[in-house]
């Protein structure tokens, strides 16, 4: 049997051709899983709702396919009450910061050790691609989503890495749906991490991104390697400094980098292991 | 000598009022007497006006009489604020501490000003022991007066602080020594072994420690908020897991989590806390995830009145949420069915893998109840999840459907049983699956599963005569009020009551109940009369039908319900 078959159910993904979600079912099931040795019935993932949330039919541990923007919650609850497992909380940007956003900064400052892991399309594609909270509207070319006279926001995109790193999630980090193995090394780190781990994953939406989204970020990506320099835009008046994962006021200024401008792919921060 | 005294306490936040009542109940607990003690507290944080009733009875936890036949008061126009809760008769007898009320309120005839706060200043040097000074004038009501402290306290150490306030305990009792307590005299309780003393929340967290219960997760919530502080205290004692989540919705997902891993897992809240928990229900009744929810009624709708009872989630906890959703609906109507009923919750929770709500109110979650502890002693059964056995290894499926409709359910974490569980419809395996015939199925099997439950005739309680032709129905802390009245009356044996703890599903028992009656009088705490109208939906019922039903807040009275039950009997 191949590694594969070990963790791959028989269901098959409804995912669109060229998703991103097959990404992440192959960083997990094909490397995750069988390189870190965890037996199928040691490891939990739990799902909200929306396209890449259908994840545990598709992977054969023990899964549950929740409840939209619910699913860190569940995961917390379980990975108290059984430690041994290792627990994954799997959902897209609606997911995490828009209906579940409420939950997070708790799994945070509590520190329970399950990994969260974001598929960020940019979109809600389930329901066929409305704005979610990780749209940059204003490059898709549509108008303010605001009736005119009322005040402009200041920033219409809710930066989940600069979130997360404000409220000290322990270990964040952005991989890339492009580079399997890169995400699935980032993955394995934040199992490894003792505590709450973050993992956002750039993904493309093939159906209802514009094409030039995923194109740009894709061509922007810039992978940070502990202690060398840091990719930063053109535009930055900055010197590139020396990448250092523990670094939580260096953390915050990658994130808070334009993912359209640079998207830091690598290990943004590490805090220490509870 | 009386058989049972009415006592009311009113007072300022700080006065004491509270300690007063419970030293009392806990002395006249270690005499062997019952007692049920209702507290009465407004909005405010502190300094609000604070009272409490407490029936003293030598048989039984009787509710407290409608009006007062002691009482104590510390501050008149505190009082006024909590007179609807705490009327006087006549024949009240009345000692209060400050000058004589102005306006509204009446003294009775036999009312006496007596300086509980001089004379605690007097004997300790601070005015702050006027509650202990009172307490030992109300200690000469108990049969054995002379020195009551000194058998009572090795028994509760609650009371050890008395014997350091003896000065102030002694004062007291030497007050008004002209006065004609033997009008007032308990005679001793028929049974005179010391009783325990707890309110519902408490005796929900010992049933839940009893059944097994080691996750609990909760946010704080009036009149809640005791379950999840007792939890918290007892688990982090024991090998348990707590947690205070940041909103229901987290403390019922932390519940389905922990219970996905084989874990008997609750939650407790009230009416606001329930309507941001329907989602999960939803889910907990589709996944067929086992999970306890507590709901301590209070009024209701929106943020209602938090601190009094109510019986309008009756709806909610029947119907609520979207979906075809089955949940098993149990009520308390009294102390021992809140630890009875809780046992049973996880049983039937754990055994038909379903959320079960178990509706209290105010009223049972917070007033404290001294009774008989055989409840607490005795054995219950424990039920088990069913789990898959070997022969499933590797062929598992999650929502087979069996004889009785009931799937083994694998721990997550089990080896060779993986499966993956969805809100989604899904099939046996728990595969996503539209196909409406296993759509249909599946429905059958969440049902069906819970059809034996309605034969469950020890979750309902008749009193009465059988041949009865008459009939009340009344559930929760109402059915008290209900069966207190009817005796007062004695129609004992012209009217049966039936009290259903198994709420949904239906049980038989209640059905052949109504269906043997010629007149039926249903009483509840709910405006629009939820408990009529959902028994109106599964049964026939007498063409003489009455319902007594209003809005929560202010407890029955004997008085309001002798009307009804009397033209029942008529």
């Amino acid at each position: 049997m191949s590694k594969e078959g070990n963790y791959r159910t028989d269901v098959t993904p409804v995912w669109c051709p060229g998703c991103g979600g097959f990404a992440l079912l192959n960083a997990l099931t094909t490397r995750v899983l069988p390189n870190l040795g965890i037996p199928r019935h040691r490891a939990l993932i739990v799902s909200g709702i929306g396209c890449s949330s259908r994840i545990p039919a598709y992977v054969d541990t023990y899964g549950f396919n929740s409840l939209h923007g619910r699913a860190v919650t569940i995961a917390q609850g379980a990975k108290l009450a059984n430690p041994d497992l290792t627990v994954l909380a799997i959902g897209g940007d609606g997911d995490f910061f828009s209906i579940g956003a409420g939950h997070l900064p708790h799994a945070v400052r509590r520190n329970v050790n399950v990994t969260c892991i974001m598929v960020n399309n940019f979109v809600y594609a389930l329901t066929k691609g409305q704005t979610s909270p990780t749209t940059p509207y204003l490059q898709r070319g549509e108008g303010a989503f605001l009736s005119p006279g009322s005040y402009p926001p200041v920033d219409p995109v809710l930066d989940m890495v600069s979130y997360s790193v404000s409220t000290r999630a322990s270990f964040i980090a952005q991989g890339i749906a492009t580079d399997v193995s890169n995400l699935a090394w980032l993955i394995e780190e934040a199992i490894k991490h003792k505590g709450f781990s973050f993992v956002n994953v750039l993904t493309p939406c093939v159906t209802f991104d514009p094409p030039w989204l995923f194109k740009t970020i894709k061509e922007r990506a810039s992978y940070l390697k502990e202690g060398e320099p840091v990719g930063l835009p053109d535009s930055s008046p900055e010197q590139p400094w020396l990448h250092d994962s523990s670094n939580i006021t260096l953390a915050l200024k990658l994130a808070q980098t334009s993912v359209t401008e640079k998207p830091h792919i690598g290990i943004i921060f590490r805090g220490r292991s509870a | 000598m009386r058989h049972r005294l009415t006592i009311g306490i009113a007072g300022a936040g700080g006065d004491g009022v509270v300690i007063l009542g419970s030293l009392l109940q806990r002395l006249a607990a270690s005499q062997g007497y019952f007692s049920q003690m209702p507290r009465y507290y407004g909005p405010q944080i502190r300094g609000g006006a604070s009272g409490l009733k407490l029936s003293l009875d030598t048989a039984r936890a009787s509710v407290p009489g409608d009006t007062l036949d002691v009482m104590v008061c510390f501050n008149w126009e505190k009082y006024a604020e909590l007179e609807q809760e705490l009327p006087l008769g006549s024949d009240s007898v009345v000692f209060y501490d400050s000058a004589a009320p102005k306006g509204s309120v009446s003294l009775p005839e036999k009312s006496f000003q007596v300086a509980f706060s001089e004379i605690s200043k007097e004997v300790t040097g601070a005015t702050s022991a006027k509650n202990i000074v009172a307490l030992g004038l109300l200690s000469r009501i108990l049969a054995s007066s002379e020195d009551p402290l000194k058998a009572a306290v090795p028994q509760d150490e609650a009371l050890a602080i008395l014997e350091r306030n003896g000065l102030a305990f002694d004062a007291g009792k030497r007050l008004l020594p002209e006065f004609p307590f033997t009008d007032l005299k308990l005679s001793p309780s028929r049974d005179l072994s010391a009783k325990v003393v707890l309110h519902g929340n408490s005796a929900i967290v010992q049933a839940a420690i009893r059944a097994g219960c080691r996750t609990f997760f909760g946010y704080p919530i009036t009149p809640a908020s005791e379950i999840m502080e007792e939890m918290q205290e007892r688990l982090s004692q024991g090998n348990g897991v707590f947690l205070q989540a940041e909103d229901e919705i987290a403390a019922v997902g932390l519940a389905l989590g922990a219970s996905l891993t084989g874990a008997k897992s609750m939650t407790a809240t009230t009416g606001p806390g329930i309507d941001l928990m329907t989602e999960m229900m939803g889910l907990a009744s589709s996944a067929e995830i086992p999970v306890v929810i507590v709901d301590v009624q209070r009024c209701g709708p929106a943020t209602g009145i938090p601190s009094k009872s109510e019986q309008s989630d009756l709806n909610h906890a029947i119907y609520g949420g979207h979906g075809d959703a089955p949940k098993v609906v149990i009520a308390a109507y009294n102390m021992e069915g809140c630890y009875r009923l809780l046992i049973e919750s996880f049983n039937i929770s754990e055994y038909y893998q379903t959320p079960v709500i178990l509706l209290s109110d105010q009223w049972l979650g917070q007033t404290t109840v001294a009774t008989g502890s055989d409840f607490l002693n005795r054995d219950y059964a424990i039920a088990q999840r069913r789990r898959p056995g070997e022969e499933y290894r590797e062929r598992y499926r999650r929502y087979e459907i069996t004889e009785d409709f009931i799937s083994p359910m694998a721990f997550a974490g089990d080896e060779g049983l993986t499966y993956q569980a969805t809100g989604l419809a899904h099939n046996e395996k728990g595969r996503p699956s539209f196909d409406f015939a296993t759509h249909q199925r599946m429905h059958e099997k969440r049902w069906q599963k819970l059809t034996p439950l309605r034969d469950r005739d020890d979750l309902v309680k008749v009193v009465g005569r059988e041949e009865s032709r008459r009939g009340i129905v009344a559930f929760g802390s109402s059915a008290q009020f209900v069966l207190e009245t009817l005796e007062e009356l004695q129609l004992n044996d012209e009217v049966k009551v039936c009290i259903p703890e198994l709420i949904h599903p239906l049980p038989d028992r209640l059905a052949t109940f109504v269906g043997s009656l010629e007149k039926l009088l249903v009483v509840e705490m709910s405006y629009s009369a939820q408990l009529y109208h959902y028994l109106r939906s599964q049964m026939n019922l007498p063409s003489d039908t009455e319902i007594y039903a209003r809005a929560g807040g202010l407890a029955f009275s004997r008085k309001e319900l002798s009307g009804p039950i009397k033209e029942l009997a008529r």
